[in-house]
């Protein structure tokens, strides 16, 4: 009783702070894929997306990404807000919320709210408040932006339906790679009911049920799985569930546990390796093996996924751009959609030369190594070995780094 | 102009002259392409700066709003892309919409794939520019509640983008009234829960911009959740202005406490 007291007594700034900060680790930001129209009242949905700022890490700030609460029943060891950690806890009243998202979304501050929970008594209970906060927001504030509500596991098939037909997303998180990392680090957790959740999702979506779909999350470098596990089960969600997206979260040690690796620095140049290659599984018609096999299980730190398979698959090229089909193109360093669909269109009236690439805005400095633009490489034939390229490659993607140190960007759809 | 005619045959190099807007420099771009004169340069009229070896003219020609027209012969994605362009601040725009049209007239729906004229090149990326500008303010743009409970934004972008921006605010705020300045080029956007009206400086009165007392709670509550949503580990101010760069930080809010430091 005494715990319920003090909670009242905070301000909704300390409630904020203490419920952004818990929910600062989900990766999901993005407000596309929705065409919400506004009907008398406030705000609709944007089907590109909108970022309306950037943290000081770089990431999008698109939705109000809060939970409801940071209490929860349960003891995930790779969770700050697990039962046994001390950390201070507050409770949003579902009118609280409403308030800060309108307020928020007036300004153009936001695109939206990301609704997530700790668990508070049960599941069910749990996601009834969340349920009223929702429809408190759309009826009596008819507030018609994008909402992205996190399923809370094991909670009831009638509940997740009646919060589907409110919110632009639903997502549930698979959490951990494989089913053996989940039932060791979050044994509450089962990934046959976050299946089951996404089953459930993907037979019911529709223009009026989280018509943005679905999207997961899994963290990396908590557990022991390479890069291929990793990618295969990617790549099974998208095939199996639908899934809009995967995101990937570098584990960031927040909990001491003896079941858990002691990092210092959370392994972020792998995430951005495992977005780079979920990029060219769901948009460049490549597969988890043609990237990595089991004696290359994990990512070269160094090159970027497609970079690293053109190497070892130099047999390929170099490839004339005035004849490569579509997906050959995109198969090439350096090229990816938006300049394959440039090549292709202006090749119907031209023969494409390196300066016209060059013109075009198209980056050359790793495809020109991949090339022929009518029969003629940059530069001798010699130097097409694999360690020569390798190299250069190498010390050019250092360069840049060096010069701008950032991460993919993530809001892409 | 029988002068300036006998003249453009000699030597001196012919810069055309426009009122300043879209509809007149098609105009003139048709009369151009009409009667083969060729520019060697387009300007505004407000810009007289005269350089050696140049003749001003301003042809007589029937104002027509030719866009329908070119519309008819080009096709709209032409003269969209076109206009887009014509929105940025660069230079020699006229020139290019100019050279842009008169290869349109070759190659149609074709000319935005002629990637080896420089003049579709410099079209596409200032076109691309502008759409670019449009989609960052659509998220950058930070309005404050005021007394009489107007909602008060203002922009520096750096494309005449204002008029692209209040289709979407439209939509969106549709039951609150709002006022979008744009504060470089003196342009202020009205939306009365019905029409939007724009405005330059000189139609507006003084605004009463009185800030509601509750906004200054609020803007805490946004800096608040801005600081704390960062994860400490993976800071990446460098990633961050990439994002979004410094010269939108004016009228952002959160970024307030970074601007303060900078000066």
């Amino acid at each position: 009783m005494l715990y319920f007291y003090w909670v009242i007594q905070m301000t909704l700034q300390e409630k904020l702070k203490i419920l952004a900060d818990s929910a600062k680790y989900d990766a999901s930001c993005s407000s596309s894929g929705s065409r919400r129209q506004n009907k008398k009242g406030l705000g609709n949905a944007a089907p590109y997306g909108i970022c309306h700022s950037f943290s000081a890490d770089g990431r999008c700030i698109s939705l109000l990404k809060i939970l409801m609460t940071n209490c929860c029943i349960y003891n995930c060891k790779y969770c700050v807000n697990r039962k046994e950690n001390k950390v201070p806890r507050a409770i949003f009243t579902p009118e609280e919320i409403c308030e800060i998202t309108v307020n928020f979304y007036k300004r153009n501050y936001i695109e939206g709210l990301f609704l997530s929970s700790g668990v508070i008594k049960s599941p069910d209970y749990t996601m009834e408040k969340m349920i009223e906060t929702v429809i408190l927001l759309r009826q009596k504030y008819h507030f018609h932006g994008y909402i992205h509500a996190k399923v809370i596991p094991n909670a009831s098939e009638y509940l997740i339906k009646k919060l589907g037909r409110l919110v632009d997303r639903l997502s549930a998180n698979i959490e951990l790679p494989t089913e053996p990392s989940l039932a060791l680090l979050a044994p509450f957790k089962k990934s046959e009911n976050v299946e089951s959740i996404m089953t459930l999702i993907k037979k019911n979506k529709s223009a009026s049920f989280a018509p943005a779909g679905q999207s997961t999350q899994m963290i990396i470098g908590a557990s022991k799985e390479n890069d291929l596990t990793i990618l295969e089960r990617s790549s099974y969600l998208y095939r199996e569930h639908q899934l809009k997206r995967v995101f990937y979260s570098a584990y960031i040690p927040i909990n001491q546990d003896k079941l858990l690796p002691s990092l210092k620095i959370p392994p972020l140049t792998r995430e951005n390796r495992l977005y780079q290659a979920d990029f060219l599984l769901r948009f460049y018609g490549f597969k988890p093996d043609n990237l990595l096999d089991s004696e290359n299980p994990n990512f070269n730190v160094l090159l970027d996924p497609k970079t690293d398979w053109a190497l070892r698959h130099l047999e390929e090229f170099p490839k004339e751009v005035n004849r490569a089909s579509y997906f050959e193109l995109l198969k090439i360093p350096g090229i990816g959609p938006k300049s394959a669909k440039k090549i292709i269109a202006s090749r119907r009236f031209f023969k494409i030369t390196l300066n016209d690439l060059k013109k075009m805005g198209i980056s050359l400095k790793k495809a020109k190594y991949f090339i022929l633009c009518d029969g003629k490489y940059f530069a001798s034939m010699n130097i097409l070995k694999r360690s020569f390229l390798e190299s250069n490659l190498i010390l050019e993607s250092k360069e840049k780094n060096e010069r701008e140190s950032c991460q993919l960007s993530l809001f892409h759809e | 102009m029988k002068g300036s005619l006998a003249n453009s045959v000699c030597f001196m190099n012919n810069v055309y002259i426009y009122s300043g807007n879209f509809a007149d420099l098609l105009d003139l771009v048709f009369f151009l392409i009409t009667t083969k004169r060729k520019p060697f340069d387009i300007v505004r009229e407000q810009d007289v700066e005269i350089r050696l070896l140049e003749e001003r003219i301003r042809p007589i020609y029937q104002e027509v709003n030719t866009k329908k027209k070119w519309d008819k012969i080009v096709g709209k994605e032409n003269t969209f892309l076109c206009q887009m362009a014509f929105r940025s601040t660069y230079t020699h725009k006229e020139l290019a919409i100019y050279y842009y049209l008169l290869n349109a007239l070759k190659y149609w729906e074709h000319t935005k794939d002629m990637r080896r004229l420089k003049c579709v090149n410099k079209i596409l990326e200032l076109a691309h520019y502008v759409r670019h500008e449009t989609h960052k303010m659509k998220g950058f743009l930070r309005f404050k509640e005021m007394k009489n409970q107007w909602l008060y934004a203002e922009m520096e972008p750096e494309n005449d983008i204002l008029e692209l921006l209040v289709p979407h605010f439209k939509k969106r705020l549709k039951e609150e009234y709002w006022v979008i300045k744009d504060v470089k080029r003196g342009l202020f956007a009205f939306y009365d829960r019905e029409n939007v009206r724009i405005f330059s400086d000189n139609e507006v009165k003084q605004l009463d911009i009185l800030e509601d007392e509750t906004e200054k709670q609020i803007e805490k509550l946004w800096q608040t959740f801005f600081r704390t949503i960062a994860i400490s580990e993976r800071k990446n101010l460098r990633c961050q202005q990439n994002f979004m760069p410094k010269k939108y930080w004016k009228y952002l809010i959160e970024m307030e406490d970074t601007n303060e430091e900078n000066t």
